[in-house]
C-alpha cells in the first residue's frame, strides 16, 4: 500500500482484507488452526471455549443398517467389507465394481484401515 | 401408481439495488445481519422484513487461459450471494467465509460485506454511518470476533456494533418464559443450549458437528452410489430441493425402515423422481423397420451406381477396341503410310505395340463383363438371403410367446454360464467340491484302460477337468449374443423417461437420521437424543423438568417434517416415568434470528449494548458487549512466555541418555 488508499465502493475507508489479484495472498488460518492456537491459551478455569463444548462420544452401540438399502443388516461381506440384510443384496453386493463399494465405504465413514 | 415428481430447478432472483431514502441515511437506523452459514439475511430495524436473502456464498470463476498474450487476461467478475444465477456451473469455485460455523476467511467476508452494502443502495462518502447488529456462531473464539470487528470499523467506519447469537435472538423472538433448552439445527452444527432464568449455561451447552450440509452431502452421495448413471444430473441443489420438499423424520427410524422391507409397501410408497433428460436422437421419428428399409434402399442405390460404372467402362473400352481394329484393318490392306498418319493419335509406337494393346482391351472387356454378370447373380441372392435366425412372428401374440421364449432362453443360458463360472472358479481353489471333483476325475483317467477313447463321450472328461474356458462355452457365448441382438432388437422398448427416474425409498429418512445417529456416516459424536440426556444429567432435577417442559428447537435444518414428534417421543423414553414435557417450535425456523436482532436493534435499551468505536480501539476487536443474547466475554490471556525452555541447564529438565549399540 504506497499511500494511495485503495477502495472499490464510495462507503468504504479502504480495502482491508481484498488484494489485487496477483499480490501475495494472505493465508487465513482454519478453525482448526484457530482453535489449538486458542487452547495453547492459559484459560481462567471457568471460560467456555469453542472446543469445550463439543458433543460427547456416543456411549450406545451403534447400529448397523445395509449400505446399499438402509435396512437393518445383520450380516458384512468378508470381501468388499459392506454390510448387506439378506441374500438378494448379497448378490448385488458381490457385482458392485470396486469404485462403488469403495464410495459406499467412505459414506459410512469406514474406508480408512484404523478403526 | 404413476405419481412422478418432477423437479422444479428454481433458480435463483438476482437482487435489485434497494432505495436508500432520506429517513435510513440520515436517521442513524440499525443495520441486522444474520450471517449465518447456509443464508445471510440483511434488512433495516425498522423494516418488517430483510431486504436482502442470500446464501453465503462466492464464485470467483477463474481466468480465461486459452486467450492469448496478446491481450491481458479478463477476470471474469466475482458472483456473490444471487448474482449466482446457475450455481452448478460455478460448483467447484465456490467459496465461503465460513469454517464449519465459524467465519475465517475474511478476505470473502470482506467482498459479501460490499455486495450486501452496495445492493442497499448506501452511498455515503467514507463511511458506512450505521451501527450495525451481527449474530456470530455460539462461543465464537475471539481471533475471529476480533477479525471481524477489524473489518467492520477499519473497512466501513461504522459507528458501533453488537454481536448476537441466532439461536438465543431466536428464541427471544418467539417469548416463550426465560428458561428453555435450545436445540438449534444449522447448516454445519447442531447447538443445544440450556437457558435457566434468563442465563445462558454455557458450560453445559454442547455442538455436534453436524448440520444441513452434512445431509446434504449424504444424501447426494448416496443416490449417486445408487444411480452411477446420473452421477451428473444428481446435483447438490436438486438434493437439497428433494431434502426440502420431501424429506422428513421418521418417528420410529427402526420401525420406519422394517416398513420399507415389504415390497408392497415399497411399491405403493416409493417416491419417483423425474431428472431431465433429452429423447435419444435414435428414435428421431422412425420405427426400426423404417430404418432397415431406408438402409436397403441406400444399399440398393449403390450397387445400381457401381453397375452404371462399369457399363459405362465397358462401353468406352469397346469403342477404343474398335478403333485400334480399324488401324490394323489399313495396317493388313498394306496402306503404310495412312497408317503411320493415323498412329499419331493413338500412344502406338508400331505394329507389335498396336497388337498388344489390343490383346489387353480383350482382355479387359472380358473382366468386366464377368463382373457385371456376377454383380446381377449377388443382387439376387440378397434379396432371398434370410435376415437372421431369430425371426419372431408377425402375430401379436404368437409375438408375445416368442418373445417370452426368447427371454427364458436368454436366461437360461446365462444361468449356465453362471454355473460354470463358478465352477471354474471352486476349482481353482482347493478343498472346494469342484476341485474334488476335478482331481476324482484326473485319478480316474490315469487308472482307464485300453479302451479309453471308444466312445466319443470319453473325450468329455477333458473338458470337465480343464480349467480354461472350453469350447462349449464359446458356443453358449455366441447363442448369447444371438439372443441378445435378437431381444434388443425386437423387445419392446422401455419408454426412456423411465430409465431417468429416481426411486427414493427410505433415503428421504435416512439422511435426516443422521441427526440422531451420526454414527451413519462415521461420526463419533453422539446424536441429539444422547446429548440432550448428556445435558440434563448436569441439572438438579427441578431443573431438568424446567428445561424438559421447554424445548425449543429453531434453526433452519429443524423445518423437516416430524422433528417434533420425534423428539416428544425421544423426551418420554428419556424422561422419567409421568414426568412432563413439551416441544415448541420456533414460528419460522430459519428467519426468527433476524427479525429477533431486529427487535433487539429496535429496543431502548440497544445503545448500551452496542461497541463504539472508540471502545473497540481501547478494549480491543475481540471485545463485545454483554447482553441477554449475546456470547460471553472471556479476554483473551496473555499466551504463557515459557523460561523453562530457555536456560539449557535447568535442573527442572530430565536429560536422558541413549545408548546406541552398534
Amino acid at each position: 500500500m504506497t499511500g494511495e488508499i485503495e477502495k472499490s465502493h464510495c462507503f468504504k475507508v479502504q480495502n482491508k482484507f481484498i488484494v489485487k489479484s496477483g499480490c501475495k495472498k494472505r493465508m487465513w488460518r482454519s478453525l482448526k488452526q484457530i482453535l489449538t492456537a486458542e487452547r495453547a491459551l492459559p484459560w481462567p478455569n471457568d471460560a467456555v471455549l469453542y472446543y469445550s463444548i463439543n458433543a460427547p462420544p456416543t456411549f450406545k452401540p451403534t447400529k448397523k443398517y445395509s449400505d446399499i438399502s438402509g435396512l437393518p443388516a445383520p450380516y458384512v461381506d468378508r470381501h468388499s467389507k459392506l454390510y448387506y440384510s439378506n441374500a438378494e443384496e448379497f448378490a448385488t453386493v458381490r457385482s458392485l465394481p470396486m469404485d462403488i463399494t469403495a464410495g459406499y465405504l467412505q459414506l459410512r465413514g469406514a474406508n480408512t484401515i484404523v478403526g | 401408481m404413476e405419481d412422478v415428481l418432477v423437479l422444479k430447478d428454481l433458480k435463483t432472483v438476482q437482487d435489485i439495488v434497494h432505495e436508500y431514502g432520506p429517513t435510513l441515511k440520515f436517521g442513524h437506523i440499525p443495520l441486522v445481519i444474520d450471517n449465518g452459514s447456509y443464508q445471510c439475511r440483511v434488512g433495516w430495524s425498522v423494516h418488517d422484513e430483510p431486504s436482502l436473502i442470500f446464501k453465503n456464498l462466492i464464485a470467483r470463476p477463474r481466468k480465461d487461459r486459452c486467450k492469448k498474450d496478446a491481450e491481458p487476461p479478463v477476470t471474469p467478475p466475482i458472483q456473490i450471494g444471487n448474482d449466482i444465477i446457475n450455481i452448478e456451473a460455478v460448483r467447484f469455485q465456490l467459496k465461503s467465509q465460513f469454517d464449519k460455523n465459524v467465519v475465517t476467511h475474511f478476505e470473502v467476508q470482506e467482498q459479501v460485506c460490499d455486495y450486501i452494502f452496495s445492493h442497499l443502495g448506501i452511498d455515503s462518502d467514507g463511511c458506512i454511518p450505521h451501527p450495525i447488529v451481527m449474530t456470530e456462531a455460539f462461543v465464537t473464539p475471539n481471533y475471529s470476533r476480533q477479525l471481524m470487528s477489524e473489518l467492520l470499523f477499519e473497512a466501513y467506519g461504522i459507528p458501533a456494533v453488537s454481536y448476537g447469537v441466532d439461536s438465543l435472538f431466536s428464541f427471544y423472538r418467539n417469548d416463550i418464559g426465560d428458561t428453555a433448552l435450545i436445540v438449534n439445527c444449522g447448516y454445519h452444527t447442531i447447538h443445544i443450549i440450556p437457558v435457566i432464568k434468563g442465563k445462558v449455561i454455557e458450560e453445559h451447552a454442547r455442538r455436534i458437528n453436524l448440520g444441513g450440509s452434512e445431509i446434504v452431502c449424504y444424501m447426494h452421495k448416496l443416490l449417486q452410489l445408487k444411480y452411477p448413471v446420473h452421477v451428473n444430473a444428481i446435483t447438490m441443489s436438486r438434493i437439497e430441493e428433494i431434502l426440502h420438499e420431501h424429506s422428513s423424520i421418521a418417528l420410529d427410524y427402526q420401525e420406519e425402515i422394517r416398513k420399507w422391507a415389504n415390497p408392497d409397501y415399497y411399491e405403493n410408497n416409493v417416491i419417483r423422481v423425474q431428472l431431465p433428460f433429452v429423447q435419444s436422437t435414435s428414435s428421431s421419428g422412425l420405427t426400426a423397420e423404417q430404418q432397415k428399409e431406408r438402409k436397403k434402399e441406400m444399399a440398393r442405390r449403390l450397387l445400381e451406381i457401381n453397375a452404371r460404372k462399369r457399363e459405362e467402362r465397358l462401353a468406352e473400352d469397346e469403342e477404343q477396341l474398335n478403333q485400334l481394329l480399324a488401324l490394323q484393318e489399313l495396317i493388313e490392306d498394306g496402306d503404310t503410310d495412312e497408317f503411320d498418319e493415323a498412329i499419331k493419335g493413338f500412344d502406338i509406337k508400331n505394329y507389335g505395340d498396336l497388337q498388344r494393346q489390343i490383346g489387353n482391351l480383350n482382355m479387359r472387356i472380358e473382366k468386366n463383363k464377368q463382373r457385371i454378370a456376377a454383380a446381377a447373380n449377388a443382387e439376387e441372392t440378397i434379396e432371398t438371403r434370410p435376415t437372421g435366425r431369430f425371426q419372431p412372428p408377425t402375430d401379436p401374440e404368437a409375438f408375445q410367446v416368442w418373445l417370452n421364449d426368447t427371454r427364458a432362453k436368454y436366461r437360461e443360458v446365462l444361468v449356465r454360464r453362471e454355473a460354470r463360472r463358478a465352477r471354474r472358479a471352486a476349482m481353482v481353489k482347493r478343498r472346494t467340491a469342484a476341485a474334488a471333483e476335478r482331481m476324482r476325475a484326473i485319478s480316474r483317467l490315469a487308472a482307464a484302460g485300453d479302451d479309453f477313447g471308444y466312445r466319443d463321450s470319453d473325450w468329455d472328461v477333458y473338458k470337465s477337468i480343464s480349467r480354461e474356458a472350453d469350447s462349449d462355452s464359446e458356443a453358449d457365448g455366441e447363442r448369447l449374443v444371438e439372443l441378445e441382438e435378437a431381444l434388443r432388437e425386437h423387445e419392446p422398448p422401455q419408454p426412456s423417461h423411465h430409465r431417468h427416474q429416481l426411486h427414493l425409498a427410505i433415503e428421504p429418512y435416512r439422511a435426516p437420521e443422521l441427526m440422531f445417529q451420526p454414527s451413519m456416516m462415521g461420526n463419533l459424536e453422539a446424536g441429539l437424543t444422547e446429548t440432550m440426556e448428556y445435558i440434563f444429567k448436569h441439572f438438579s432435577d427441578e431443573e431438568q423438568l424446567l428445561l424438559a417442559n421447554n424445548v425449543f428447537i429453531t434453526g433452519g435444518c429443524s423445518q423437516f417434517p416430524g422433528l417434533k414428534e420425534r423428539l416428544e417421543r425421544e423426551l418420554l423414553e428419556m424422561r422419567p416415568f409421568q414426568s412432563s414435557h413439551k416441544v415448541v417450535m420456533a414460528k419460522n425456523p430459519s428467519l426468527d434470528a433476524w427479525y429477533g436482532a431486529r427487535d433487539f436493534a429496535g429496543s431502548n435499551e440497544f445503545e448500551n449494548f452496542c461497541m463504539s468505536k472508540e471502545e473497540y480501539y481501547e478494549m480491543g476487536g475481540e471485545y463485545l458487549k454483554e447482553h441477554h443474547a449475546s456470547n460471553k466475554y472471556y479476554k483473551s490471556p496473555a499466551p504463557i512466555v515459557d523460561n523453562t525452555l530457555a536456560p539449557a541447564g535447568d535442573a527442572n529438565v530430565v536429560k536422558e541418555e541413549i545408548v546406541v549399540d552398534c
